[in-house]
């Protein structure tokens, strides 16, 4: 049985627009699993159901085999760090840290302990005493962390901790998060719309569209293996072709009369029909680095200098296509304008179907 | 919480501008047509008042008048009865003020009825003085709505009784119609402040409603409550045109003392009038200090 | 999610009940002026047809006018200054116009009589004492009116970026600055003029024709009339508020410290 599980969740509001539609997951104790989507996706108003601040139109929400879908906010034991920090602000640092435990009429001792304990989980030692007005962003919102933690609840929640800070402390700080998290063993949902913060610390992500869900899966599938064409274009940057089938039995394809196979399955199409496929670019290379199964000639129309990757914009007829190469001192690059051939494998070829039902 | 820098500046002026340079320059020029006018009538009647609080009837330094004020009944009785009805409607008003605000902000009412109040609040915080006064009258006075519908209720003239509105109590219910405003004017935005997340964030830990208001909302409000109700204070106690016209000379307060000095009342000591007008300052002066001390408390916490 | 709280109705319906039954009484006393006739415009008839109102309180329009002018002319320019030039002196600008708190009318007028009695300054004859008393009342209205206009545009980037582009003072100050200030202007103004109407103790005490003493002298001769003038002062408030909302969209709901009391 499932730690958390989240069962045929929908949320439709007064107005009749329907936030969250279906929403069905099961998660495994110590998972990490990320919410991931655009804005109005309906990724905070699941996890705000599963808070307890917003009550499921339909379905249950279910910790350990109890459900929970109808307790109030204030008896269900989880855990929640807010995008805004929302720590009080006329309380020291500890005072926040220690506020649950206070309400629970935990003896004075025992407080102090923990909050010491939580402190030193950040790498705050010592700061207890300080307010929250006289502490940098980072600095708050790993306060916000500690007191979620110091209940002891039985899943974390965090709705984008991280959108409200510099670049530079988000990649620190979403490492930090997870290393605790890791380190402590605890459940926790992690809802955001920044994809890298997605990919690099979950255990699982849902892909989430429109208040649908669109992909379970861990990372490396949503990346490699995007199941719907939202999912493809939401995760990591995509290269989208329309094409035609020649042979579907072979996986034969037809694009600006070039053609090219793929070796997935083209189930339910006859020759002659459309289909979109996506390329990732990192799969796509200069066929003169070594040719590959499928070879097509393009137009470059750009070349952008990345550090230690090289973004080649080509153009192959009506589309534009994104290759990323490793950088190369010895490379030689072609020059803006000219034709050059580019390779990639059959199993880079993915073919998308058009959003839901994946 | 955003981090736009610009929040940040006391003045939100152009937050990348350098200040203006250090040198000699003779700006200051363009601020002496105001400052000269505040001296000539403000500073100077306000400083003659004290200086001339220490002079005595034949034009020595003494201090008899400050003495005098404290001593002599009838002054020291206005101080008491202008004190009271202060503290008493800053207070109540306070109080009262806190919970309409509440009530409209945060009460689950319709959003149109905080509109409506919030513009109320203006126009009767705007409504002191004499037509105030007028209302009052109309309502409770000795033909007033209220006092008809009583008679007519129960045969009893409550005036007759020797029920009088024309007293502190009396008074006190009339300032509280600029009172009230003045603090839900003040409150409403206050409670504005009160970000939602604080109290998802306490029910998220465990915490009641109660709690919540014990250990969060209330220790950050309670600046901006007790600085207000300083302010009450102050804007009680300095009130004149609202007691004179509704009970005249009848109640002793040190305002209608100081106008009648003005008049040409019975003092016949200036000096005493000076003393009177100084303890009046000093009152005032203390309660903008707290005031002040409070907003800049307050303002700290909410950035 | 709000829950609808029966005690938050009860107290409002409280705060309705206190805050219009004086309002209701006193049109049932202006209503009241003939003797078994209910309801009764002789009380306004009067009041409209007397020509001491008309005088008062064309004094009080006068002196509302003036005080407007010599408001503005030393908040505007003083203020923008301090935004621009010399923010440091900003704590010593905002004290000032907050002394009318510290300093109520009564206790101002006081000072101001014993000091321009007599020689060399007799200026109690004329009525420069009672204009200056005014525009100290408005001060702390103008002044929060005008800085948070001048915030709103953020003034220094304003003429710095005018400048860049060629233009003097003049032009700056007419066609950038001000044109951008109007509504805040507008706002003040009509404070003012609401507070300059309405108020008593410096006409009253300095002895000049106003509104605010006729009221009262109305008050001690006549029964009915005085609510009809109450509820016509309580009119134009309402008016002058709700121009200044349409115009200002709402904004500057701060509170009234320091009107007639």
């Amino acid at each position: 049985m499932a730690f958390l599980d989240i069962n045929n969740v929908t949320k439709s509001f007064s107005q009749g627009t329907a936030a969250v539609k279906e929403f069905n997951l099961q998660i495994e104790k110590g998972e990490l699993v990320s919410f991931l989507g655009p804005s109005g996706c309906g990724k905070t108003t699941t996890l705000r159901m599963v808070a307890g601040f917003e009550t499921p139109t339909t379905g249950h929400v279910s910790i350990s085999g109890e459900d929970i879908t109808n307790r109030p906010p204030n008896k269900r034991n989880v855990g929640m760090v807010f995008q805004a920090y929302a720590l009080f602000p006329n309380m020291t640092v500890g005072g926040n840290i220690g506020f649950g435990l206070k309400l629970a009429k935990k003896p004075a001792e025992e407080i102090k302990q923990r909050v010491d304990e939580m402190l030193n989980l950040i790498h705050m030692p010592g700061l207890g005493d300080r307010y929250p007005f006289q502490l940098s962003g980072g600095q708050q919102q790993r306060v916000a962390l500690a007191r979620a933690l110091a209940i002891r609840p039985a899943v974390l929640l965090l709705d984008e901790p991280l959108s409200a800070l510099d670049a530079k402390i988000r990649v620190s700080l979403r490492a930090e998060i997870r290393a605790i998290q890791q380190q402590l063993g605890i459940t926790a949902i992690y809802v955001t719309h920044d994809q890298e913060e997605a990919l690099s610390i979950s255990d699982r992500v849902v892909v989430m569209n429109e208040g649908r869900m669109e992909q379970v899966g861990t990372p490396f599938e949503i990346y490699n293996f995007p199941q719907t064409e939202f999912v493809a274009h939401f995760v990591g940057t995509l290269n989208a072709l329309s094409v035609q089938v020649r042979d579907p039995a072979n996986g034969h394809l037809v694009v600006q009369g070039q053609s090219i196979r793929t070796t997935q399955k083209l189930d339910g199409v006859r020759a002659g029909d459309t289909l979109m496929i996506s390329l990732r670019p990192e799969r796509l290379s200069f066929a003169a680095d070594g040719k590959k199964t499928n070879v097509v000639t393009c137009a470059v129309e750009n070349i952008t200098f990345l550090g230690s990757i090289v973004r080649v914009q080509l153009r192959l007829g009506e589309s534009l296509l994104y290759m990323d190469t490793f950088n190369n001192p010895f490379l030689e690059l072609p020059k803006l304008g000219d034709k050059t051939e580019i390779t990639f494998s059959a199993e880079a070829v993915l073919v998308l179907s058009s959003s839901a039902a994946a | 919480m955003s981090q736009t820098p610009s929040l940040r500046l006391g003045n939100g002026d152009a937050p990348g501008a350098r200040p203006p340079s250090q040198k000699f320059t003779w700006a200051w020029v363009g601020l002496v047509p105001f400052f000269l006018f505040a001296i000539a009538f403000l500073l100077l009647p306000s400083a003659s008042i004290v200086v001339n609080s220490f002079k005595g009837p034949e034009g020595g330094f003494t201090f008899q008048n400050i003495i005098d004020v404290v001593a002599r009944k009838d002054l020291r009785s206005a101080y008491q009865a202008s004190l009271s009805i202060s503290a008493i409607t800053s207070i109540g008003g306070g109080l009262f003020g806190f919970l309409l605000a509440y009530a409209v902000i945060l009460g689950g009412l319709p959003k149109s009825l905080r509109t409506f109040l919030v513009t109320f609040s203006g126009v009767a915080s705007n409504f002191a003085g004499v037509p105030l006064a007028f209302a009052f009258i109309a309502t409770i006075g000795n033909t007033g709505l209220i006092t008809r519908a009583i008679e007519s209720l129960s045969g009893v003239d409550i005036h007759r009784t020797g029920f009088s509105i024309y007293n502190i109590w009396g008074l006190s219910i009339v300032y509280m119609y600029f009172q009230f405003p003045l603090m839900v004017l003040i409150m409403a935005p206050a409670l504005d402040g009160l970000r939602r997340e604080w109290k998802e964030a306490c029910e998220n830990l465990g915490a009641t409603d109660w709690q919540y208001w014990r250990y969060v909302a209330l220790p950050i409000l309670l600046p901006t409550l007790l600085g207000t109700t300083i302010l009450l204070f102050g804007n009680a106690f300095g009130a004149y045109a609202t007691a004179y016209a509704f009970s005249g000379s009848f109640i002793n307060l040190v305002t209608i003392v100081i106008g009648g000095q003005i008049q040409g009342d019975v003092l016949f000591n200036p000096g005493l009038g000076n003393a009177l007008a100084l303890g009046m300052v000093i009152i005032m002066g203390l309660c903008m200090l707290g005031y002040s001390w409070m907003q800049r408390r307050s303002a700290r916490w909410t950035r | 999610m709000k829950k609808v709280n029966i005690w938050a109705w009860i107290i409002l319906a409280i705060g309705m009940i206190y805050f219009f039954l004086p309002l209701v009484a006193t049109l049932d006393f202006s209503l009241r002026a003939e003797k078994d006739v209910y309801p009764s415009l002789a009380a306004y008839r009067f009041v409209f047809g007397d020509p001491a109102f008309y005088q008062n309180f064309g004094s009080s329009l006068l002196w509302s006018l003036l005080t407007i002018v010599v408001s503005l002319l030393l908040i505007v320019p003083t203020t923008y200054w301090v935004h621009y030039r010399l923010p440091n002196w900003r704590p010593a600008v905002e004290f000032v116009t907050l002394m009318p708190f510290v300093v109520p009318a009564v206790v101002l007028t006081f000072g101001m009589i014993r000091l321009y009695c007599c020689d060399p300054l007799p200026l109690v004859s004329s009525p420069i004492l009672l204009i200056a008393g005014y525009t100290i009342l408005s001060f702390p209205y103008m002044f929060r009116a005008v800085d948070a206009g001048l915030r709103a545009i953020d003034v220094r980037t304003l003429t710095e970026a005018a400048q860049s582009l060629g233009a003097g003072w003049p032009t700056i100050l007419f066609q950038v600055i001000f044109p951008n200030l109007r509504v805040a202007l507008l706002s003040g103004v009509f404070l003012t003029f609401a507070i300059v109407v309405g108020e008593f103790t410096f006409a009253s005490l300095l002895n000049w024709p106003a509104f605010g003493p006729y009221m009262e002298f109305l008050g001690a001769q006549r029964a009915y009339e005085p609510a009809a003038l109450a509820l016509v002062s309580f009119a134009l408030s309402w008016g002058s508020i709700g121009i200044i909302q349409y115009v200002g969209q709402g904004r500057g709901g701060e509170a009234n410290l320091a009107g007639a009391r």
